[in-house]
């Protein structure tokens, strides 16, 4: 009898052993959308699935490459067909206006308030991840788009100091164009321009100037003496570049300043990956300032929505996805490894490079926070206004008031 | 009289899978872009009535202009020069030469491989500070220019030639398909005659091309109209915007600027150009009343 | 070689010495335009190359032309198998059956819809195939993005969004009006004797379509096959829209290894990349060759 009893409880221990887990872990799979690929993005996602994994999430991955604009309208297809993916990469800012206000999105509301999003987050992103009262999507970095990149060693050699204003730019620029190095790489590509212009807006320009022109879309900002001047000096750039630049690709201006053959580069913080690819550290070999002018921080970077899905384990996943994308641990893994700045501002930044700590002391300063153009204005707009700067930059005989007035008649057009 | 309707239906049997694809996929679209071209559409289709406004916007645009001169310019320089270099390479392949296996694949291979990476190759290659100008100045020549890609006025000759690349094998591989399938008897006897090479060329084989010819045309027409692939990789449509051409600008504002109202409406005028072109050539071709053959 | 024999056949009764020169320049004259020809064909082959086998410390000097000074193939074994392409770094082989399974029923669906349409327009007669035929040709002009919207929608209401299903049926489509085009130009220029003759013997649309016509069509087959392969095989757009996520076709990952934007770029691995994928056409290219000549000399002798 006795051996019975015990038998039977053995086999029962082992039934419920095997069951239990079975029962507890079944993982909760989540299909999620993005244009991470390149081998520094990937290294920088495999945490955000690690974090999710092991949370008991199961991540699936579809990458769709191509800087958002292929995999976005995929994305949205997808959704529109009746096959929404669990989550989406999207930029923060503009993008997710429509899907939301169609209805095609859930919205975080609960997991936002449970994790304290509100208070973590710069009140510029946070403003821009919320539609109507509602979160709506998670915010998982932060890129800053007005780095002025050097090579240390060239600028040594030349005895030029980290420029701090424009003219002493301008003077470092003349110098390496004297000793026979290009002064900046540039990529003449429009996105590349704009961003360079718009460091100027703010270096030069001011933050109140920028946000008139971008957030308020005024054109009497545009028509003014300032905006003019920032127009004038960005077409003095174009000296200070080779004439090879047109439609260059942004890592092959890098290229040119990591092998000396440039000084300077305007580009957001993703550089960084390049340089740290050709084993140079950031600090010794290469340099980052943000500017010169007006010290700011220009925000822009990648959220996740999440479309309504229809089964109750998939929105559990979706939970289980926004936690993780917004915890603090999550935040410091992906950042360090993608190169920017975690999006949460109360974590611990001791693991990062050099570039990014200077980043995040910036940030400290809500009044350095300027939201990125994506942010504030819709992407008709934005990448309409890059085709005005980029004509501008290609056409040197176009004058300042010219500009200015193809600026204001595209806005005009586009509102 | 009972074997002529059977026939006939056999015959709409045979064209319905044609007929379903052209009225809900080619219709349908056609009509669906219209439609949203007349709307405030922005990321996703509405219904908002917009009246012209798309249009009166897309006609204020100096990209969509200078994207239809490109399309001029691009299409007459591409069909021209592709018709005659393909002409000739077929021509030079059909006098049974050596090495006519490789040559011909060296002439084709342009045509199998994704422009994004060729054309970055091209575009590098044209470049005056990484490509050909350097490199021919570094062997001496300190004088020697070629740095169209980055004139604004002489770009778009640059996408011509990237084009001619891409292109011009596939044209030629028609072309010596139509030359293998001309007798050779007829070359015997223009031998015989004493007619001079290039006059039979001229005055008898040409000629006889003429379906050839056409279908080319065809072809190369549906590559200008659609051409995006090699202007994003080796000019993005740049410098500024002077290589910008009809697809690339409906493309970018259907994707990337998330406004599909002006998108269609560019597609819209987009269609009734070729519409304008082609339509007389169609009639031309099959609907004029011709002496019978059936 | 005629030139041979002739010289043969007259060496008993002139004195044999060089070939008239005409001849000679002629051919010499040939070979060079061929031969410069080739070489601007080849140039971005060449950089494409070297590139795809210098390291990226090389690449970075901005050497185009130059040979690698330290050889690798490591790019060529990372483009197969190691790229990353998203979240899993597998190389562009992993997409390469799906893109065989999406390659085969396409091209042979598409091409044989092709031609049954373009007979049925060239040599019978229907009420408004003219019509159809130019509407089909109007839309092939029109940027086929602009498809992507309505056909989504249609085939999501008709269950095959995101199918095997879909992706044939697009391509199909997007095949109609080039390949009725080329059909029905070559049944047309095939003389009208042999037509009359099987109608005259009795045989039907159907007999006649597959036991005359389309065994005489070889020549055009194969120039559809080119344009075919070549097209379906190097789609992204459609393949990464309609296929469905098990079938999502190489070129994907070609694309995801090739367009990073915020990422580092690896140029070799890119190139190699990208010729490796091209291989699948150019060697349908090159094993057509034969055929263009056989199947065309064939058909002309025979009318």
């Amino acid at each position: 009898m006795k051996q019975m009893t015990k038998a039977l409880f053995g086999a029962a221990a082992m039934v419920a052993l095997m069951a239990g887990p079975a029962l507890a872990q079944e993982p909760l799979k989540l299909e999620v959308f993005h244009w991470w690929t390149s081998g520094g993005e990937a290294a920088a996602v495999q945490e955000f699935a690690k974090e999710f994994n092991a949370a008991g999430g199961q991540w699936v991955d579809t990458a769709i490459g191509g800087s958002g604009s292929t995999a976005r309208p995929i994305g949205i297809n997808r959704i529109i067909g009746g096959d929404p993916p669990g989550a989406m990469q999207f930029n923060t800012g503009t993008q997710i206006d429509e899907l939301a206000a169609q209805g095609l999105l859930r919205n975080l509301d609960d997991v936002a308030a449970k994790e304290g999003w509100k208070e973590a987050l710069p009140p510029a992103f946070y403003e821009a991840i919320v539609r109507d009262g509602h979160v709506m999507a998670a915010p998982v970095n932060n890129h800053g788009q007005n780095w002025l990149w050097y090579n240390k060693a060239l600028l040594e050699k030349n005895g030029i100091a980290e420029p701090t204003t424009w003219d002493e730019f301008f003077a470092a620029g003349d110098k390496l164009k004297a000793a026979g190095v290009i002064p900046v790489a540039v990529g003449g590509q429009p996105w590349q321009l704009n961003l360079m212009f718009n460091s100027i807006l703010l270096g030069e320009g001011g933050k109140d100037l920028y946000m008139k022109v971008y957030k308020d879309l005024d054109p009497a900002a545009v028509s003014s003496p300032e905006f003019k001047k920032v127009a004038e000096t960005f077409g003095k750039l174009r000296d200070y570049s080779d004439p090879g630049n047109a439609n260059r690709d942004w890592n092959v201006a890098t290229g040119m300043v990591i092998s000396g053959k440039a000084g300077f580069q305007f580009m957001g913080d993703w550089a960084k990956g390049e340089f740290v690819l050709a084993n140079q550290v950031a600090g010794k070999d290469f340099g980052c300032i943000l500017g010169p002018g007006e010290k700011n921080f220009v925000m822009g970077g990648d959220v996740f929505i999440f479309p309504k899905l229809k089964d109750e384990q998939g929105t559990k996943a979706q939970d289980l996805l926004a936690t993780v994308f917004m915890s603090k641990d999550a935040q410091v893994k992906f950042n360090a490894k993608k190169g920017s700045v975690p999006v949460r501002l109360d974590v611990d930044n001791s693991q990062l490079d050099a570039c990014a700590k200077i980043g995040v002391e910036v940030l400290k300063d809500p009044a350095k926070q300027i939201p990125a153009t994506d942010i504030l204005a819709s992407q008709d707009i934005v990448q309409s206004l890059q085709d005005v700067v980029g004509e501008y930059w290609a056409t040197p005989t176009m004058t300042a008031d010219e500009f200015v007035g193809k600026w204001n008649d595209t806005v005009a057009q586009a509102k | 009289m009972k074997t002529r309707r059977r026939m006939n239906v056999a015959t709409y049997v045979a064209l319905f899978p044609a007929f379903i694809v052209v009225v809900f996929a080619y219709l349908g679209t056609m009509l669906w872009t219209v439609q949203i071209s007349f709307t405030e559409s922005k990321l996703l289709p509405t219904f908002a009535f917009a009246g012209t406004r798309q249009y009166e916007r897309l006609f204020a645009t100096s990209r969509w202009s200078i994207s239809l001169e490109n399309m001029v310019i691009f299409g007459v320089g591409l069909i021209a020069v592709c018709l005659v270099l393909g002409f000739l390479l077929a021509a030079a392949l059909d006098q049974k030469i050596r090495f006519e296996n490789t040559f011909r694949t060296i002439f084709l291979y342009p045509y199998a491989m994704s422009f994004i990476v060729t054309g970055l190759a091209w575009q590098w290659i044209l470049n005056p500070t990484l490509g050909l100008q350097q490199y021919v100045r570094n062997l001496g020549w300190t004088d020697f220019q070629f740095d169209w890609i980055i004139r604004s006025d002489r770009a778009i000759y640059v996408v011509i030639i990237a084009g001619v690349w891409q292109a011009s094998g596939l044209i030629m591989a028609l072309m010596l398909s139509g030359l293998r399938g001309i007798d050779q008897e007829l070359w015997k006897a223009a031998k015989i005659d004493g007619i001079p090479t290039w006059r039979v060329y001229v005055n008898i084989i040409i000629p006889m091309l003429r379906p050839t010819i056409i279908t080319s045309v065809v072809l190369l027409s549906l590559a200008v109209v659609r051409v995006y692939d090699l202007v994003l990789a080796l000019s993005g449509g740049g410098p500024g915007i002077s290589t910008d051409v009809p697809a690339k600008f409906i493309l970018d504002y259907l994707f990337g600027r998330a406004n599909i109202g002006l998108a269609t409406a560019a597609s819209s005028i987009l269609l009734v150009i070729v519409l304008v072109i082609i339509t007389p050539w169609l009639y031309y071709e099959y609907f004029r009343p011709k002496r019978e053959r059936r | 070689m005629a030139t041979a024999t002739m010289t043969a056949g007259t060496a008993a009764l002139e004195p044999s010495g060089p070939r008239p020169k005409k001849l000679t320049a002629d051919r010499v004259g040939l070979y060079v335009f061929l031969v410069i020809a080739a070489a601007f064909f080849l140039l971005p082959m060449y950089v494409m190359i070297v590139t795809s086998l210098k390291p990226m410390s090389e690449i970075r000097l901005g050497n185009i032309f130059s040979l690698p000074e330290a050889w690798t193939i490591e790019p060529w074994l990372q483009a197969w198998n190691s790229a990353c392409t998203g979240l899993n770094c597998g190389g562009i082989k992993v997409g390469f059956w799906n893109s065989i399974r999406i390659l085969v029923p396409s091209v042979i669906i598409s091409i044989f819809i092709g031609a049954l349409t373009g007979y049925a327009l060239s040599l019978w007669r229907a009420r408004g195939s003219n019509l159809l035929f130019a509407v089909l040709l109007l839309g092939a002009f029109l940027p086929y993005q602009v498809f992507i919207y309505p056909l989504v929608r249609i085939y999501s209401s008709v269950g095959i969004y995101g199918t095997m299903a879909g992706i044939v049926v697009t391509h199909t489509i997007f095949g109609l009006p080039l390949m009725t085009l080329l059909f029905r130009n070559y049944y047309a220029s095939l003389p009208i004797e042999l037509f009359k003759a099987a109608r005259v013997d009795g045989g039907g649309f159907w007999a006649i379509f597959f036991r005359l016509m389309l065994p005489m069509s070889t020549p055009i087959i194969i120039v559809a096959v080119i344009l075919q392969v070549t097209g379906i095989w190097n789609d992204f757009l459609f393949g990464v829209v309609f296929a469905g996520r098990e079938n999502l076709p190489m070129t994907v990952q070609l694309n995801n290894i090739v367009n990073s934007t915020q990422g580092e770029k690896l140029y070799n691995v890119n190139m190699a990349a990208t010729i490796l994928t091209a291989l699948v056409p150019l060697v349908v290219y090159f094993v057509s060759g034969r055929w263009f000549v056989r199947g065309i000399a064939a058909g002309a002798v025979k009318g």
